[in-house]
């Protein structure tokens, strides 16, 4: 399995490593400076990356401007489009919990993924360079002229950040910002001119290196945003976030780390080793390996990272009146388009009953809940197709797996705080992806498993579309009665107290931990509930049947519903899935006015449509 | 915190009329079920296409719409189907099960669509197949090479070509006409890739031929240098790739750019107008093979390769011809059947010699509901263009 490269090959493996990671680096210096400033993981930073090659390319296949030139409107268009994000997304959402503003920059980035693939169609576009041809032959490989010019602006641009950083006064006012936003205000500082420059800044090294990496490759094509984010979040956080200088290290690290998984194991296991990287760096040195002593710890995020808000009261007999609704409508309408979409609602509420439980109640925001419906969805059908187990029990003991899975692998988690633990079950829920990719011998990889046994129960087949509808709600409903059965014992207060102040809730003998596991176990079994039904009711699982995307759309069901607020999790869930079905007349706009009203509800209601609990 | 009272410059208001625009916008863009414009008159015959027209695979949607929409003006040029004209209802989604289940259920339910065309990937493919298969539409998965895909039921239906019978046309081209005997395996790590690369494998082995290394990489993958270095230390004397047109151009540009010298040879799906402009030089001397060629004196492609120039103004690619292949076929096998559900299922089991790009004739084996038998030109880029092979072996420098 494992090959050891000979000594030149070793040589050539980290030339790569550095090439790539010089790439990385130019994405990881602007999320850099935007969380050093702002303490947020802009999603939208892969977008205009994005948007900074299209203006590249377009000014030369329509101007023929030359390359400075190019980089030039790039640097200009892509600042504006910064200073219109800050405007438009981030500074009316100010005051606002911390969490509205990133999912504010998930539905700028749906925007403006669809604005450049509407503009430009889908298709991927070469991007020639005018740079001269000549290379530089280093081991057997050779460099061009673009690895140096990567490696000059990257290098070029941290150095002259760090400087205006220490030595002007707007730099110095970025950061008294970025230390205390309100005491920077009362000395007099114009904390959005800040913000404003500041994003102006990243965007425009976001759009350039979107300009670089496109020429490097001579590839750009609309989809290439996610892909970019998800690697410069990971080079960042390894160099410690917010840290401009050690988001250049990081990346390289995170390029040499790859390079090196890819000799030792070969290409699939290459993004396994970034986040392995990133799990173990987040482990050990949860500030960054380059974080000196003497800085503060990490902000305590306890109370500010979820607003506090009051849940708009619904009357008593709403939610028993909806679920009876709900029960006797396959009864009334012969419709079963809107069942169908009414059952993945259904299954997705009981993903975000668990996200809403870690992350609202509990205050542990996963990026990596897709994890949990994959490890559920795996487990239930490899028991029923391997050791034939009927389905009903199958069910649940796919949920017990995934609980005591999925608690196993976000231990190493627990002591992280905030962002960090977003990033750190963001990295979890890739490891997971990427683990059914790879151990072929029990999940057969790529290929997939077909043939998974429709819903049943004994002598009772349940695949049809009204049996299906019911079987989902009715577990839904346990789900969510034993959830605010939970929420209102000690537990539940217990729970609260980690997430209000996890420092007092020690004091007063509570581990915090232990607690954080129950609520894991708990959270995991119905998300692996959720994932198994979904294997029976698609009869077909790959690795590719539960993305990222899914979790990044778990957490906006979340928080769109109201953290912590079970009767918001399934509105959400409801909302989300039900829009883009209502918006199918308008083809392919749908998924811009997905993103439009996702970025109007956010604008009105921060604290989510029912409000946190 | 003390909370910000100045007004904002983007007020509620102003927000809302931003959002107002944008929608206003969506309304002008016509449905594609009326943007066909029709010769022929009478009730519509509907076709139910799933597939991806946003995300990540968009831009094979949009292939199939250009070889959609093709194949349509023809049949509606020459009168319909039997006076009636053939349309079709495009559903996006994303290449994701959870969308394409619904898609199903909405398609399913209604009775004008007489048979359903798609999933791109296999997880949304065969999610849905369930929902036909029960409620008795053909699910025609025209890119469904995923060798359990018809097994789904007796309504699922592929003329996608087999890689069982692709991938041993590509290790004799690559073995016994262009003598290589150490192969490197670059595979797309999809289910596509990983069932193709496993066929090649084991006929190259069967030839007589030695692979010494196989890589699956990540569709999302842009750097393949760390990659390349592990292939050439398993010292072979040729690079197989088994990509679509965009990966397997910028593998092709780093395979030169870290100089290595080795000759490429590419399975069927790059052969696209993108693999060129995207590859540039470095796809110069690449070895491929096609369903079709334009120099190709077959009528039907002579017809679909002079119709496509004149509408788009550009090379068809592989993925279009399969779409305008699919649509030709299932006019026929309605114009046959009628439009009844169950009728257009036991016609696909009957219908014969329908000319096709792709295969030339199509027939079905009604036991695998798989068509065999994909045409099949050896080709070599050559300038910048596609060059039908001349028989020159590539000169094997280590």
């Amino acid at each position: 399995m494992i090959s050891f490269p000979s000594a030149d090959a070793w040589l050539d493996y980290t030339i790569n490593g550095l090439i790539v990671g010089n790439i990385y680096g130019l994405l990881a210096i602007g999320l850099a400076l935007i969380f050093g400033v702002s303490h947020l993981i802009n999603f939208a930073h892969g977008s205009v990356y994005t948007v900074g090659a299209y203006i590249g390319w377009a000014a030369i296949t329509y101007l023929g401007t030359p390359l400075p030139v190019t980089m030039l409107l790039v640097v200009l268009g892509c600042g504006l489009l910064g200073i219109a994000i800050e405007r438009i997304g981030l500074r009316p959402l100010q005051g606002s919990a911390r969490i509205a503003p990133l999912l504010a920059t998930i539905g700028i980035s749906f925007v403006l993924d669809q604005i450049v693939q509407l503009v430009f169609s889908p298709d991927p576009r070469g991007l020639a360079t005018d740079l001269p041809d000549w290379r530089i032959q280093i081991g057997s490989g050779t460099i061009g002229p673009l690895d140096l010019l990567i490696a000059a602006i990257g290098i070029g641009s941290a150095a002259l950040l760090f400087g205006f950083l220490r030595f002007t006064k707007l730099g110095w006012a970025v950061r008294a910002t970025a230390q205390d936003r309100d005491a920077a205000k009362q000395m007099g500082i114009d904390v959005d001119a800040v913000n404003r420059t500041v994003f102006a800044i990243a965007a425009a090294l976001g759009g350039l290196s979107g300009l670089l990496v496109g020429l490097y490759y001579n590839h750009i094509d609309p989809g290439m945003s996610f892909q970019a984010t998800l690697k410069g979040v990971v080079a960042q956080v390894i160099g410690g976030m917010g840290n401009v200088p050690g988001a250049i290290v990081g990346s390289l690290l995170l390029g040499l780390t790859e390079s090196y998984g890819v000799a030792l194991f070969g290409t699939s296991y290459r993004n396994l080793f970034a986040f392995l990287l990133l799990i173990i760096v987040l482990v050990l040195r949860p500030n960054g390996l380059f974080a000196s002593r003497r800085q503060a710890p990490p902000e305590p995020m306890t109370g500010t990272f979820i607003a506090p808000s009051r849940p708009i009261a619904l009357p008593r007999w709403l939610v028993p009146g909806l679920t009876l609704a709900a029960i006797v409508l396959p009864l009334l309408v012969d419709a079963p388009y809107l069942l169908q979409t009414l059952t993945n609602a259904w299954l997705y509420a009981m993903l975000a009953l668990s996200l809403t439980l870690v992350a609202g109640t509990v205050g542990q925001i996963s990026l990596g809940h897709a994890g949990l419906l994959a490890i559920g969805a795996y487990a239930s059908a490899l028991l029923a197709l391997r050791l034939d187990l009927p389905v009903g029990l199958s069910i649940p003991l796919a949920g017990i797996v995934t609980a005591a899975l999925g608690t196993l692998l976000i231990w190493p988690a627990f002591r992280l705080r905030g962002h960090y633990v977003s990033i750190a079950t963001l990295g979890i829920g890739e490891i997971v992806a990427l683990v059914i990719l790879n151990w072929e011998s029990l999940t057969r990889g790529p290929i997939g498993l077909s043939g998974i046994p429709p819903l049943e129960l004994p002598h009772l087949p349940l695949e049809s579309t009204t049996a299906t509808y019911w079987s989902a709600l009715a577990v839904l409903v346990v789900l969510g009665l034993l959830q605010s059965r939970l929420l209102k014992s000690h537990l539940g207060r217990t729970w609260r107290a980690v997430r209000d102040d996890d420092i007092a809730a020690r004091a007063y003998g509570v581990s915090p931990d232990r607690y954080k596991g129950l609520a894991f176990a708990v959270g995991g079994f119905s998300a692996g509930i959720a994932g198994a039904i979904t294997a029976h009711l698609y009869s077909y699982i790959n690795h590719e049947t539960f993305t990222s995307q899914v979790s990044i759309l778990a957490l906006t069901m979340v928080i769109l519903g109201g953290l912590g607020n079970l009767v918001g999790a399934v509105l959400g869930a409801v909302l989300l899935v039900g829009l883009p079905e209502l918006f199918r007349v308008t083809v392919e706009f749908r998924v811009l006015i997905y993103g439009v009203a996702l970025l109007l509800l956010i604008r009105f209601r921060p604290q989510g449509l029912l409000g946190t609990v | 915190m003390p909370i910000d009272r100045r007004p904002s410059f983007l007020s509620r208001r102003g927000f809302l009329a931003i959002a107002v625009v944008v929608a206003g916008c969506s309304g002008l863009v016509p449905s594609f079920a009326d943007a066909q414009t029709a010769h022929a008159s009478g009730e519509p015959i509907l076709l139910g296409v799933s597939g991806p027209l946003t995300g990540q695979n968009a831009q094979y949607g949009a292939q199939w719409k250009a070889g959609f929409d093709l194949a349509l003006d023809e049949i509606d040029g020459a009168g319909g189907i039997k006076g009636r004209p053939l349309q079709y209802d495009f559903e996006d989604s994303q290449s994701d099960p959870r969308q394409s289940v619904a898609i199903a259920q909405k398609f399913v339910a209604d009775k004008r669509i007489v048979v359903e065309v798609g999933d791109f990937s296999s997880p949304a493919s065969m999610a849905a197949s369930p929902i036909y298969q029960r409620a008795g539409l053909v699910q025609f998965g025209f890119t469904n090479s995923h060798p359990d895909f018809t097994k789904g039921g007796d309504y699922m239906w592929s003329n996608s070509v087999s890689q069982a019978d692709e991938q041993p046309l590509l290790a004799e081209y690559a073995v016994k006409d262009l003598g290589l005997k150490r192969l490197a395996v670059l595979y797309l790590n999809t289910d596509w890739g990983r069932t193709s690369k496993d066929v090649f494998v084991k006929t190259t082995q069967d030839l007589g031929a030695t692979v010494v290394a196989t890589e699956g990489y990540q569709p999302d993958e842009k750097d393949y240098r760390s990659t390349l270095v592990r292939v050439r230390e398993a010292k072979p004397d040729a690079i197989i790739l088994i990509s679509y047109y965009s990966d397997g151009a910028l593998i092709a540009q780093q395979v030169r750019t870290t100089g290595i010298k080795l000759p490429i040879v590419a399975v069927s799906s790059v052969y696209s107008p993108k693999f060129l402009e995207l590859g540039g030089d470095a796809v110069n001397g690449v070895y491929t093979t096609s369903n079709f060629f334009p120099g190709d004196p077959r009528p039907e492609v002579r017809n679909f390769v002079e119709h496509y120039q004149a509408k788009y103004g550009k090379e068809p690619d592989a993925f279009a011809a399969r779409a305008y292949d699919t649509i030709i076929l299932l006019a026929q096998v309605i114009r046959d059947s009628g439009t009844d559900r169950k009728a257009i299922r036991d016609g696909l089991a009957k219908v014969k010699d329908v000319p096709s790009v792709v295969f030339g004739k199509v027939e079905f084996d009604p036991q695998t509901r798989r068509v065999t038998g994909a045409k099949q030109t050896d080709l070599v880029v050559k300038d910048g263009q596609f060059a039908v092979w001349d028989g020159t072996k590539p000169v094997v420098s280590n």
